[in-house]
């Protein structure tokens, strides 16, 4: 009792020190900037006048006071002690332990284990390759893993190598969200692989660096220095009512129409829907396409029976799906279909196919599979 | 199909166009995009002409629904809406992204009243898609730097006091398709990654109470149960400001897409900090720098440095009548209609211009003002016709006013991708047409 009542004025006196005096890195507290309050000044003397407020305090406190009263029956509750409902198991060392897997840039959280780019080489290219690409290029609108273009060009493409700050992040979400389609079913090791072969082919570790525990938070990033703390608000407008622009100045600069790129059939009926309907209608690729599609886009797992997927040539496997329909078939091979032996994504990842390319596909492997009829 | 004996290779091809062309359009459309009832399109249009084309609904006739009876209680359990607001729905744009998987859909925000979205038309961003989670097999872990860490059933954490707020949460990449020029081509998709309900839940603050909170502690994680285990950091002093751990929107259990049982709500932060399918809190004493608040939700500015920890949404607005979706038909009195909102507090005021922002008029707002909730206004405008350049621009009570774009590019540049909430502008063409533009 007596610990729980210090530790909880200690905290209340950390926040009030937080938010006067954000010199803590990071300020946790973004609004509470020095331009935030000079925004609020200039603003008020332009027009009506909102009374000079310090951002950062209303910040904190809109929203939390004024019109929910039960928020502060919850500060009520704060100052009570802790386990004060008694709700709840404690929490044991190995409940915990199974779904702690956060790391940080200082490496807390690292489980011991290693691996080099040499053996994630393999790895990447059976798990990650289709849709990263074999070099991290990145496959269609997947993420593009390497690359060193400054950030300054013209749409530059972000990749680990010129833009992610640490490498326990690149260790951290491989870990606990890859591969894309089998989220945490890499080992350790194989994750350490991995992670020094996507530093690698970003020329950031050399090809036989053991990369482990002790060393992955001493890598130091390209990019580790590039980010600053959020400075909005950062722009001030002015409440002007009348006169505020020559009319004869005004140009429109963009018309959304003149792209076309979105759909608009649900409100425009004399729209073609060619956005976002290419027809199976369509379907009069020659013979060689679905065969080409199958060993660009398909082949990776469907050849050797990857995430569930079924093989080519199992006729049982195929035949139990083409009996479901072969519209249904193809549909899901164009929107993804989560199976119970399986996964499959949409297009398999590859978004750039279009549908007859797809339903050509699924042509060709139903063909080889002796289950096209 | 498989009855059919011999069919080759070529017949299988055959059978395919035969398949999706013997369907009429609207039903193609359908079986090939989202996989809709194949009946579904065909009805509204066939039952509106239909009415129209006989006459005989229309008074002085007495259609059918006033000389018969419909249907009894519990025909349908769960309501639905009606069959003629099929159009009603959430939808995307597939080239945004590379997986409907890991991608977002918009809410359509030019045909819903008032400042609550209903359940089902809440806009959608999975990073691993929706999982389908068992309740009773669901826990939050909280531990880290807290006197006694704790693992919580839904049931345990419904026995605390719950508060309700009304809140919006709004994707932070809402309008990033047009850093650079207008090309979304409707409201739903220049504005609809943003949504507002009543969420019920227990305040954040109450549970790292319950816990103790160390005295090092300054950072939280915040960790999701589905495929992506999305995770981010989020402050201390947000945790214990106004912090939610959400079990119930809009006066129901959380939907599957909005984090079912469980999420986080920080309201008016960035969507992606609001957690959903919670399982783990974990207490530190420094960032986590996860992927989601570094290679994403990062703000790229022109000079190659990036905004980090970019969390608050800043005042917003945008016309939702008229609006691209919603075009204008005959001339005389209308009210034009909107949307505006803060991540700071309440919206303490919204000008609307009819002259591309030569000269502005207050709006009226209307109904509930909330503080980091959706805000609606209105502005009477008798239209005379003609073309028209219809903008609106908020100001919160902090004294923030809704900036231009010029203002935004000139601070930022235009690869920042995230937290774009300038004016937004729709022509209004001498036919009532209604189109996104841009302009100086």
């Amino acid at each position: 009792m007596y610990r729980s009542t210090r530790v909880f004025v200690g905290l209340w006196a950390m926040l009030a020190v937080s938010a006067c005096a954000p010199e803590s890195a990071p300020p946790p507290v973004s609004s509470s900037s020095a331009s935030g309050a000079g925004a609020v000044a200039v603003a008020a003397a332009t027009e009506t006048a909102p009374s000079p407020t310090r951002i950062g305090s209303t910040a904190r406190n809109i929203g939390a006071l004024d019109d929910i009263e039960e928020l502060s029956v919850a500060i009520e509750e704060g100052r009570k002690r802790s386990g004060y409902f008694g709700y709840g198991d404690p929490a044991t060392p190995e409940q915990i332990a199974g779904w702690d897997i956060d790391v940080r840039p200082d490496g807390k959280g690292l489980p011991p284990g290693s691996g080099t780019a040499e053996q994630g080489e393999a790895l990447y290219e059976e798990k990650c390759s289709a849709c990263h690409g074999v070099f991290g290029e990145g496959e269609g609108r997947w993420p593009k893993l390497v690359g060193d273009e400054p950030l300054t060009g013209e749409r530059p493409e972000k990749t680990v190598g010129n833009y992610w700050p640490y490498a326990s992040t690149l260790w951290d979400y491989v870990h606990r969200a890859m591969p894309f389609y089998e989220p945490q079913s890499l080992s350790d090791d194989e994750v350490y692989a991995i992670v020094a072969y996507v530093l690698y082919m970003n020329e950031l570790i050399e090809y036989e660096f053991v990369l482990n525990q002790d060393n992955l938070a001493a890598i130091e990033m390209p990019n580790r220095d590039g980010f600053f703390v959020d400075p909005r608000p950062d722009v001030v407008n002015v409440l002007c009512m009348e006169e505020c622009k020559n009319p004869d100045d005004i140009r429109i600069t963009w018309d959304s129409t003149e792209l076309g790129v979105t759909p608009v059939e649900h409100f425009k009926d004399d729209e073609d829907d060619s956005v976002s309907t290419p027809a199976v209608a369509a379907v009069t690729l020659d013979d060689g396409a679905g065969q080409k599609v199958y060993e660009q886009a398909c082949k990776t797992c469907h050849g050797p029976g990857l995430a569930g997927a079924p093989v080519v040539g199992d006729a049982d496997a195929w035949a139990a799906r083409r009996d479901q329909g072969l519209e249904v078939l193809v549909r899901h091979a164009i929107e993804g279909f989560q199976g119970e032996a399986g996964y499959m994504p949409a297009k398999g990842g590859q978004m750039q196919l279009g549908d007859e390319e797809v339903a050509a596909a699924v042509s060709y492997m139903l063909h080889n599979s002796g289950a096209a009829q | 199909m498989r009855d059919k004996p011999g069919a080759g290779r070529q017949d299988l091809k055959a059978l395919l166009a035969k398949e999706a062309g013997k369907l009429p359009q609207p039903d193609r459309r359908a079986f090939l995009a989202k996989g809709l009832t194949l009946a579904g399109g065909a009805m509204l249009g066939s039952a509106t002409s239909a009415a129209a084309a006989a006459g005989s609904n229309l008074p002085p006739g007495v259609p059918p629904w006033t000389r018969s009876v419909g249907r009894g209680v519990v025909t349908v359990p769960y309501g639905m809406p009606s069959r003629y607001e099929q159009e009603i729905v959430r939808r995307t744009v597939s080239w945004l992204t590379a997986s409907a998987i890991s991608s977002i859909s918009f809410t359509p925000l030019h045909r819903l009243k008032g400042i609550i979205t209903p359940n089902g038309l809440v806009f959608e961003r999975y990073h691993g898609g929706v999982p389908e989670i068992d309740p009773a097999e669901h826990r939050l872990i909280v531990h880290g730097l807290v006197e006694r860490p704790l693992i919580f059933t839904m049931d345990d954490l419904m026995r605390f006091p719950s508060v309700s707020v009304i809140r919006f949460i709004e994707c932070p990449a809402n309008g990033g398709m047009e850093w650079r020029g207008a090309q979304m081509e409707a409201l739903q998709f220049t504005h609809g990654m943003l949504s507002c309900c009543e969420w019920t839940g227990v305040p954040l603050a109450t549970l790292l109470q319950e816990v103790g909170v160390g005295a090092e502690a300054k950072w939280l994680l915040a960790e999701g149960a589905d495929g992506s285990a999305m995770s981010r950091s989020i402050p201390l002093d947000k945790a214990l400001d106004d912090s939610i751990v959400v079990y119930a929107q809009n006066g129901e259990m959380l939907r599957p897409e909005q984090g079912y049982p469980l999420r986080l709500l920080n309201p008016g932060w960035e969507g992606n900090t609001s957690v959903k399918w919670l399982r783990r809190l974990e207490l530190g004493d420094a960032a986590w720098y996860h992927r989601e608040e570094t290679s994403k939700y990062t703000d790229l500015m022109a000079d190659g440095r990036a905004r980090k920890f970019s969390w608050v949404q800043e005042t917003n607005s945008v016309i939702t009548f008229p609006c691209p979706e919603n075009g204008l038909k005959q001339t005389g009195k209308y009210e034009i209609e909107g949307l505006a909102w803060s991540g700071r507090g309440r919206i303490k005021r919204v000008d609307v211009s009819v002259d591309g922002g030569v000269s502005w008029r207050r709006a009226r707002v209307k109904g509930l003002v909330l503080p980091k909730a959706l805000t609606r206004f209105g502005m009477e405008w008798d239209w005379d016709g003609g073309p028209a350049l219809l903008q609106s621009r908020a100001v919160d009570e902090t004294g923030y006013v809704q900036p231009t774009l010029a203002q935004l590019r000139e601070a930022r540049g235009v690869e920042s991708i995230y937290h774009k909430n300038a004016i937004h502008t729709w022509r209004v063409a001498a036919g009532g047409e209604v189109t996104n533009v841009q302009i100086d």
